[in-house]
C-alpha cells in the first residue's frame, strides 16, 4: 500500500492506484475529461495535471497517468497546475460554440463545470472557430459535433469497451472528427451510454431532446426491469412523463454502463396507448364498479365452483410485493396458482436454477469481469440480458477464454469459441466437463475440458428456461460446484426470463405454469382467471389453443400497465401503476434484493392532457389518469371485497416469503442492493428421480428465442426501439436449408396444426445443424407452436418465396 | 470493380501476412491507385480484405498525408510550404501555380488534369523550393520551370 | 571566411557517395562493407555488440540522442520473441534529408547496420518505415535488400552463422507524427498512429507487443563501422571530448551550397556554415540558424562559433536534434519564418492531446497577430506562457513546436518587440 500526501492529506492506496484516484479516496476532484473510470487513462486530454514536488515525479504531471508510489508530494492547487488547467480548458473552448443555451446538456456538462471552476470565465481567442457537419445517428443519439472536446472517450468506449465497430475517431490535428463512416443508426445496443460519458453535448438523448433541463426533471434512483439483470438507472421525469432513463453507477451490478433497450424501452409508461380507465365487458366503468363486480363474480363463480376454480396468472415483470399478494391470496382463499410462468419446461428449469444457486457460486455482473473463463451454455447474452454480454467482454479484454455453446446463431462482440450444439446436447457436454477427471471428456471437448482444468476463475453462465432445459441447469450447477470442489473460485450465473424471475421461482404456486394450468382449464375445473400482469395471449406458444380454453371460461379479470390482447378481450380490466409509479423490490439473477422507490405519483403526462397548451389550462381537483393502483394493492382490494377475504398490507411479505424478507430498506435501495438469505450450499445429490430425461430430438427443433429489440414484453412498444428492429427471421444452417430448399433471403412458411407464418429465411453457418430459430417478436404471428421448443415432426416448412419461388 | 489480378495480388499479400492489418496503408494505396482516389468502395473493399469495418479504414484513411478522399486530377501538385522553400519563394510559386492552372490551392482544375496541394516539408531542402508531381520531386524550381513542366504534362496526358 | 582553407576530415558514412547512382554491393565490400557483420556473427556474442555500440557512445541520430547501446540492453534477457528492429526512414522533421541521402549513396550499409542491430537484440525481422516521398528510396531498399538476400546477407542463416533475420521495406501514408517511435509503432500495426506514452517502452512491449527498437537510419548507417573499427576509433571521429563519430549535417536555407555534409562530431558551426556550405548566399550576413530542424531552437550569431555536437549544444540550452542546419540571414523576419514553423506544427500535430491539438493553432493565431503588428506586451506574454505550458503536453511533439518560439522570445525579442512597436513587419 503506497502511501502519498496530496494537498496536504496523507493517504495509503492500493499498488497500481493512479494518482487521481488517489485523490478522489480524500475527497478532492482532480479535474478531467479523458479519464474515465471504466475506461481507464489514455492522458489525452491533459487537464488533470498537478504538480509533484516530491517522490519519483517532479513537476507538472498528469494525475491520470501516475501510479500512486511511495514518498509523493502531491499538490493540486499548485498555480502551475492550476494555471496549466486554466489554460488547458481556454484551449478546449477556443472552437466551442458557446450553444450552452440550446443544449440539452446544459447543467449537467462537464465542459461547463470546468470551464467555470477552472478559471476560464472570459474569452480571448480572437480567431476562427472550426465547425463541423453533424451525423445521423439513429433515433437514439442526437449528434453535435461542434461542442466536441476530443477526450476520445466515446470512441474507445464505442470500439474498445463495447467491441463495436462503426463509430470511431477521424482526421487529425485540429480537425479531429467522431462519428461513423457515413450517417446511419450506431449498431451497438449500449450506444445510449456515448450519451452518460461523453463530458459535453457532443451525444445527447435524442427521444429526451428539448424536454427539459436536468434541473427540471424529478429524478429517482431506479432499477432496470427490461431482463434479468436488474442493472441500476435513473428515472427522469417531467410532467408526469418518464422522458429519459441514465445509468447508475453501481459498483457490483452494471458499473456505469446499461443497455439500450434497458434506457429507452420505458415508452409504455407514457404511452397515449396505456390503458387509465377500468372497464367492464368493454366498456370503461368507475374503479368501484369495477371493483364490485369483479368480486361479485368471483364470489359467485367460487360459490358454484369451489375456491379451486378461480386461478391467478402472473410473471415475472411483477414486483415482489405484487407476487406475494398474488400467493398469499392464493393459499389463504385456495384458488389454484400463481402460475408465474408459461410453459412447463420453462417453470422446472427456472426454479431448479434457483434452487441452486447459493451464496458461495453466484456471481455478479461485474465480478463476471474478473473470470479467466466463461463458458456460456444455453444463453444468448446480447438478447436475453444484454449487459452480460459486456462484462463477458470486459473478461475476455483481460484474456479470459470465452466458450459458448448453444443451438443459436449467438453472436458477441468479442473473440470466442462457439459450439453449436442441439438442446438436447449442452447438457451432455456439460455433463462431460463436470466429470471429476477431465480424461473421461469425450474427444471434442478435451480441449475445453483442459482448459477448464487450467482455469482460476471458471465462471459458468446459464440460460434457465424457455431454451436452456432443467436438466442444462442441472449440469451447469453441478458443473460449477465440481470446479469450485477442484480449488477454484468457480461461479455460476444464471441467465433468467424476466425481471423478477429469481423471486418468481420462489413465489410460484401450484400449476406453477400457464400450460399445466390450461389443461385444467380445459376440463373446465377452473372456470375464472385473475391475469396480473402478464400477457398470456402474447406469450404463450399455441394461440389457438389458448384462445379456445380462455373462450370456456366464466371470467377474466386482467390487471395491467399496458394495452395487452390479454387486456382486451378481459370482462373485467384494471389499469395498474408502473414499476415507475409504485417503486417495488426486485430480485435479480444473482438473488440480489433491489428496491425502488417511486419515481412519481402518476396520472396522465400533461404533453397529452394539455391539449397542445402548456402548461395546461384546465382547472380540475385531480390528477388525470391516477385510477390506476399498484397490481398487488388492487388485487388485496378486489379481495377484501370478497367474502372472507383477506386484507393486509402488500408491503408485508414475511410469511409467504421468507428468504426475501426482514432486509434492510436502506441497503436494498442503495448502489448494490442486498441479499436474499440463499441456502449457503445446496446438497448436491444425484439427477433427481423426478427430472426426466432430455427430449430427444429425433428430427430436430425449433426454438422459439429473444432478441434484443422487439420480443421483450414493455420495451416492444417503444417507438424508437421498433426503430432499430431488424426484420425477424428464421434462422438455420444452410445445409439444412438446403434439406427444404431454401437459401438466405427466401420467405417461407411455418406451419402446424396450430396454424402458420410466413417468416424471411436467414442461414448462418452457426447455428446447430437440426436447429430453427425463430424469435418471438412481436411483428411476426409466431405463436402457431405447441412449446417454446417445438420437435421438428410437428412442423412443416415449405418455401413461399424468393430464388425459383 | 477492381481488376482481379490486383485483387489476388492483394488477398495472396495478405494471405502471407502475419497480421494482415499492418498491410492497410498499402492496400488502400493500391486501390487508390486504381481509382484515382481512395472512393467509399475502396475503404469498403480494403475493410472487407483486412477483416475491418469501413469505419476503422476511414479512421486511418483521413490521417495520412497521401491518401485522397475526394476525387483528384491526374497529377497531383504537392508544393512545398515549409520553412526553407518558404524561405525561397513557395508563395510566389503558390501564386504562380494558382494563377497558371486557374484554381484555388486545394482543388483539381476543371479539365480534371490538376490537383494543387500543399505539402509540408518534403526532404528536398537543398532543392528548394521543391515540389512533388505524382510524388516525382521538383527543385529547385522557378516560374519558368513550373511552366515547362506544366507543359510537358500537358502534353503527356493527350 | 572562405579564405580559411578546406579542412580535409575522413568520410565514413558517406565515403561511397556517388552523384548519381547508388553504390553496389561490391563497392560497398571493398570499402570494409559487410566486415563487421562477419565478425560479429563469428563472435556470436549479441552482447558484445551491445556493448561495443553502448562503449561508441553512439548517439541516436534521429533527434532524442538517445545511447542506442544503452537502449538495447533495456530488451530483458528473458524477452519474447520475436523481436523487432524498425529503421526509422521517416525523415520529416523540416530541413532534414540526410537519411535520403544516406540511402540514396550506400544502401547496403543501411542493411549491414540494420542485420548488426538485429542480431544485437536477437531480433528476427528488421523493418524500414519509410515516409511516402521517398518512394524511390523505398525501391531502391526493396531491390537492395534481394541483393543482399541473394548474397546470403539477409534472410535464413546469414553468413551461414544460424540466425536469421528478414528484412521488409513499410511505406507510410504520410505525417510528420509517424516519425515518433511509438506513433510509427502504432502506424506499422494499422492503427492510428498517435504516439504511446511509456511505460512499457517499445524495448519491452512494442510492434505487435514484442521488444521492438527504434533506431534512426544514421544511427544504424554508424553500426557496421563501429563494428568494424572499434569504439575507440569512432570516439576519436569526434573533434570534441565529448563527441562521436561524425555527423551529417543537412545545410538548408541563405547558403550558397545547401547540402549533406558528414563532418567530425563537433565541427563548428561557422566552418559548416562558412566553409562547408560555401558561406551565406549573395554576401548576406548570418542571423541565425535552427541548428537541427524545425523543432529546435534559434541558435544567434553571437553562438556562430559552438562546437556542433549533442553536449556543447546542450550546454548553451540548444538541441542538435537532427543536425539540419537552417540558415537565416540578416533580411529574413524571424517572427514570419516562426509563424510558418507553427503552421506546419499546427497541421501536423496528432490531434491527441490538448496543448498541441488546440494550444499550437491558439498560438499560431496569436503569433500571426504579432507579425502583422496586431500583438502588443500582452500577447507576447500570453505566447511565453502557453508555450511553457506545451511541455506538459502528451509527446516530444509539442515541446519541439515550441522551441523555435521560446528561442525566439529569448534571443530576438527586440525584433519581436519591433513588430509591436511599428504596428507591422520591419522586414517588409
Ligand atoms: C514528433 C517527433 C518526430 C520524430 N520524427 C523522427 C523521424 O522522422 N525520424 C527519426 O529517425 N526519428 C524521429 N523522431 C525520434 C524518434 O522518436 C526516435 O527517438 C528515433 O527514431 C530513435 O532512433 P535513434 O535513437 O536512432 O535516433 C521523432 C520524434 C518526435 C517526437
Ligand atoms: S503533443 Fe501533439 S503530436 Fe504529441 S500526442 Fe499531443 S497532439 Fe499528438
Ligand atoms: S484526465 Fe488525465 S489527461 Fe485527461
Amino acid at each position: 500500500m503506497p502511501k502519498l500526501i496530496i494537498d496536504d492529506i496523507s493517504v495509503a492506496v492500493p499498488e497500481g492506484t493512479k494518482v487521481i484516484e488517489a485523490a478522489e479516496q480524500v475527497g478532492i476532484h482532480i479535474p478531467r475529461f479523458c479519464y474515465h473510470p471504466a475506461l481507464g487513462s489514455v492522458g489525452a486530454c491533459r487537464v488533470c495535471a498537478v504538480k509533484f514536488l516530491q517522490g519519483p515525479f517532479k513537476g507538472v504531471q498528469m494525475s491520470c497517468m501516475i501510479e500512486a508510489a511511495d514518498g509523493m508530494v502531491v499538490s493540486t492547487t499548485d498555480p502551475e497546475a492550476v494555471d496549466f488547467r486554466r489554460h488547458v480548458i481556454e484551449w478546449l473552448m477556443i472552437n466551442h460554440p458557446h450553444d450552452c443555451p440550446v443544449c440539452d446538456e446544459g447543467g449537467h456538462c462537464l465542459l461547463q463545470d470546468m470551464t467555470v471552476s477552472g478559471g476560464h470565465g472570459m474569452r480571448r481567442y480572437q480567431g476562427k472557430k472550426r465547425t463541423y457537419l453533424d451525423q445521423d445517428l439513429g433515433p437514439l443519439v442526437q449528434h453535435e459535433m461542434n461542442r466536441c472536446i476530443q477526450c476520445y472517450r466515446c470512441s474507445r468506449f464505442y470500439q474498445e469497451y463495447a467491441g463495436y465497430r462503426d463509430l470511431g475517431v477521424m482526421g487529425i490535428a485540429s480537425r479531429v472528427y467522431y462519428g461513423r463512416f457515413g450517417p446511419g443508426t450506431l449498431k451497438s445496443p449500449f450506444s445510449g451510454n456515448l450519451i452518460d460519458i461523453c463530458p459535453t453535448g457532443v451525444y445527447t438523448d435524442r427521444p429526451s431532446r428539448y424536454k427539459g433541463r436536468r434541473w427540471d426533471y424529478e429524478r429517482t434512483p431506479s432499477v432496470c426491469i427490461h431482463c434479468c439483470l436488474g442493472c441500476r438507472i435513473t428515472v427522469n421525469v417531467r410532467y408526469r412523463e418518464v422522458v429519459r432513463i441514465e445509468a447508475r453507477y453501481s459498483p457490483t451490478v452494471n458499473g456505469h454502463f446499461i443497455c439500450d433497450r434497458g434506457r429507452y424501452g420505458f415508452f409504455y409508461a407514457s404511452s397515449d396507448r396505456r390503458p387509465r380507465k377500468a372497464r367492464s365487458g368493454g366498456a370503461e366503468t368507475r374503479p368501484k364498479n369495477a371493483r364490485d363486480e369483479a368480486a361479485h363474480r368471483l364470489e359467485e363463480i367460487t360459490a358454484r365452483h369451489g375456491s379451486g376454480s378461480v386461478a391467478v396468472v402472473g410473471g415475472s415483470r411483477s414486483t415482489l410485493e405484487t407476487l406475494a399478494a398474488e400467493r398469499r391470496i392464493c393459499r389463504q382463499l385456495g384458488w389454484q396458482g400463481p402460475s408465474l410462468f408459461t410453459g412447463t419446461e420453462e417453470s422446472a428449469a427456472a426454479r431448479r436454477a434457483a434452487g441452486h444457486l447459493t451464496t458461495d457460486l453466484a456471481v455478479s455482473l461485474e465480478a463476471l469481469k474478473n473470470a479467466d473463463l466463461i463458458l456460456v451454455a444455453g444463453a444468448d447474452p446480447i438478447n436475453e440480458a444484454p449487459m452480460a454480454a459486456l462484462a463477458i467482454r470486459q473478461a475476455a479484454r483481460n484474456g479470459a477464454h470465452i466458450e459458448v455453446i448453444d443451438p443459436r446463431p449467438v453472436t458477441l462482440p468479442l473473440e470466442y469459441v462457439h459450439r453449436p450444439a442441439g438442446t438436447d446436447k449442452i447438457s451432455e457436454i456439460l455433463r462431460g466437463l463436470g466429470k471429476p477427471s477431465t480424461e473421461d471428456a469425450s474427444g471434442d471437448i478435451q480441449d475445453l475440458a483442459a482448459r477448464l482444468d487450467q482455469s482460476r476463475r471458471p465462471v459458468v453462465v446459464c440460460g434457465a428456461g424457455k431454451i436452456a432445459s432443467e436438466r442444462t441447469v442441472e449440469q451447469a450447477a453441478r458443473l460449477a460446484r465440481n470446479l469450485r470442489r477442484a480449488g477454484k473460485k468457480a461461479g455460476l450465473f444464471f441467465v433468467m426470463t424476466g425481471a423478477n424471475t429469481f423471486a418468481a421461482c420462489r413465489m410460484a404456486g401450484d400449476p406453477a405454469d400457464l400450460e399445466t394450468l390450461l389443461l385444467m382449464i380445459e376440463d373446465g375445473k377452473v372456470r375464472a382467471l385473475v391475469v396480473v400482469e402478464a400477457d398470456p395471449m402474447s406469450e404463450y406458444p399455441d394461440l389457438a389453443r389458448l384462445v379456445d380454453a380462455l373462450a370456456k371460461l366464466d371470467l377474466m379479470v386482467v390487471l395491467d400497465c399496458i394495452d395487452t390482447e390479454t387486456a382486451r378481450a378481459a370482462h373485467v380490466f384494471f389499469p395498474t401503476q408502473t414499476f415507475f409509479e409504485t417503486g417495488g423490490t426486485l430480485i435479480n439473477n444473482e438473488a440480489r434484493i433491489q428496491q425502488a422507490r417511486p419515481a412519481f405519483a402518476g396520472g396522465t403526462p400533461i404533453s397529452q392532457t394539455g391539449g397542445g397548451s402548456h402548461p395546461p389550462r384546465v382547472f380540475r381537483d385531480d390528477i388525470p389518469g391516477t385510477e390506476a393502483l399498484s397490481a398487488g394493492q388492487l388485487l388485496m382490494d378486489i379481495v377484501s371485497a370478497l367474502s372472507g377475504g383477506i386484507s393486509r398490507s402488500v408491503e408485508e411479505f414475511d410469511g409467504v416469503a421468507p428468504e426475501f424478507s426482514g432486509f434492510d430498506p436502506v441497503e436494498a435501495t442503495g448502489e448494490r442492493g442486498t441479499w436474499a438469505k440463499l441456502p449457503l450450499r445446496t446438497a448436491a445429490g444425484p439427477d433427481s428421480p423426478q427430472m426426466g430425461g432430455e427430449t430427444p430430438i429425433k428430427k430436430g427443433e425449433l426454438l422459439l428465442v429473444e432478441s434484443v429489440y422487439g420480443t421483450e414484453a414493455l420495451s416492444r412498444s417503444s417507438p424508437w426501439l421498433q426503430e432499430l428492429e431488424s426484420e425477424p427471421a428464421l434462422t438455420l444452417h444452410p445445409e439444412d436449408a438446403s434439406r427444404w430448399g431454401l437459401q438466405h433471403g427466401d420467405r417461407c412458411e411455418l406451419s402446424t396444426e396450430a396454424g402458420a407464418l410466413t417468416v424471411p429465411v436467414h442461414t448462418s453457418r452457426s447455428t446447430a445443424p437440426g436447429t430453427l430459430v425463430l424469435p418471438r417478436h412481436r411483428r411476426l404471428r409466431w405463436q402457431v407452436f405447441q412449446h417454446f421448443r417445438s420437435g421438428l415432426d410437428t412442423v412443416r416448412i415449405r418455401k413461399t418465396g424468393g430464388e425459383g419461388a | 470493380m477492381i481488376p482481379e489480378p490486383t485483387l489476388s495480388h492483394l488477398k495472396d499479400r495478405i494471405a502471407a501476412a502475419d497480421h494482415p492489418r499492418e498491410l492497410v496503408v498499402d492496400v488502400m494505396f493500391a486501390l487508390q491507385e486504381h481509382y484515382g482516389y481512395l472512393s467509399d468502395e475502396a475503404v469498403e473493399t480494403t475493410g472487407a480484405l483486412l477483416g475491418m469495418s469501413p469505419l476503422q479504414v476511414e479512421e486511418l484513411a483521413t490521417f495520412y498525408t497521401f491518401l485522397y478522399r475526394e476525387p483528384v486530377g491526374r497529377y497531383v501538385i504537392h508544393l512545398c510550404d515549409s520553412v526553407i522553400c518558404w524561405l525561397d519563394g513557395a508563395e510566389s510559386l503558390r501564386d504562380h501555380l494558382c494563377r497558371k492552372l486557374k484554381i484555388e490551392m486545394g482543388r483539381t482544375t476543371p479539365d480534371g488534369l490538376f490537383t494543387l496541394l500543399p505539402v509540408c516539408c518534403i526532404g528536398y531542402c537543398d532543392r528548394s523550393p521543391a515540389m512533388l508531381v505524382n510524388r516525382k520531386v521538383y527543385g529547385p524550381l522557378t516560374p519558368e520551370k513550373v511552366d515547362e513542366l506544366l507543359e510537358k504534362l500537358k502534353q503527356e496526358s493527350e | 571566411m572562405s579564405s580559411q582553407e578546406t579542412k580535409k576530415y575522413p568520410s565514413v558514412l558517406l565515403q561511397n557517395r556517388h552523384p548519381d547512382r547508388i553504390a553496389t554491393l561490391d563497392e560497398y565490400r571493398r570499402s570494409g562493407g559487410y566486415e563487421g557483420l562477419t565478425a560479429l556473427l563469428g563472435a556470436g556474442n549479441p552482447k558484445q555488440a551491445q556493448q561495443v555500440l553502448l562503449d561508441a557512445n553512439l548517439l541516436g541520430r534521429g533527434g532524442a540522442a538517445f545511447p542506442a547501446g544503452k537502449k538495447m540492453m533495456t530488451i530483458a534477457e528473458n524477452a519474447p520473441f520475436p523481436r523487432y528492429v524498425v529503421c526509422n526512414a521517416d525523415e520529416m522533421e523540416p530541413g532534414t534529408f540526410k537519411d535520403r541521402v544516406l540511402i540514396f549513396a550506400d544502401p547496403h550499409q543501411l542493411i549491414e547496420g540494420i542485420v548488426i542491430a538485429g542480431y544485437a537484440a536477437r531480433a528476427s525481422h528488421g523493418i524500414i518505415f519509410i515516409r511516402p516521398e521517398y518512394e524511390q528510396a523505398a525501391r531502391i531498399m526493396e531491390r537492395e535488400i534481394e541483393v543482399a538476400r541473394s548474397e546470403g546477407l539477409v534472410g535464413r542463416n546469414i553468413l551461414q552463422s544460424g540466425y536469421d533475420m528478414e528484412i521488409v521495406v513499410h511505406r507510410s501514408g504520410g505525417r510528420y507524427i509517424c516519425g515518433e517511435a511509438t506513433a510509427q509503432i502504432n502506424a506499422l500495426m494499422g492503427v492510428r498512429p498517435n504516439p504511446k506514452q511509456p511505460p512499457p517502452y517499445p524495448t519491452t512491449k512494442g510492434l505487435w507487443q514484442r521488444p521492438t527498437v527504434v533506431q534512426n537510419v544514421e544511427t544504424l548507417c554508424c553500426m557496421p563501422h563501429i563494428l568494424r573499427n572499434g569504439a575507440q576509433w569512432f570516439g576519436s571521429l569526434a573533434l570534441t571530448e565529448n563527441g562521436a563519430g561524425t555527423k551529417v549535417f543537412c545545410v538548408s536555407g541563405r547558403v550558397e551550397r545547401p547540402g549533406c555534409y558528414e563532418l567530425p562530431m563537433g565541427v563548428p558551426l561557422k566552418e559548416i556554415v562558412e566553409v562547408h556550405a560555401g558561406g551565406i548566399k549573395n554576401g548576406g550576413r548570418f542571423k541565425a540558424c535552427l541548428p537541427g530542424g524545425a523543432s529546435t531552437a534559434f541558435v544567434p550569431a553571437r553562438l556562430y562559433d559552438i562546437p556542433m555536437d549533442y553536449e556543447s549544444l546542450k550546454q548553451e540550452g540548444f538541441r542538435l536534434g537532427t543536425a539540419a542546419v537552417m540558415v537565416f540571414d540578416h533580411s529574413d523576419c524571424l517572427v514570419d519564418a516562426t509563424v510558418n514553423l507553427l503552421d506546419f506544427f499546427a497541421r501536423e500535430s496528432c490531434g491527441w492531446c490538448t496543448p498541441c491539438r488546440d494550444g499550437l493553432p491558439y498560438i499560431r493565431d496569436l503569433m500571426k497577430r504579432v507579425e502583422a503588428g496586431r500583438g502588443s506586451t500582452e500577447t507576447i506574454e500570453k505566447i511565453e506562457t502557453m508555450c511553457r505550458h506545451m511541455w506538459s503536453a502528451y509527446c516530444a511533439f509539442a515541446p519541439g513546436a515550441v522551441s523555435p518560439v521560446q528561442g525566439l522570445m529569448a534571443e530576438f525579442k527586440d525584433e519581436v518587440m519591433a513588430h509591436v512597436e511599428q504596428g507591422g513587419c520591419p522586414f517588409k
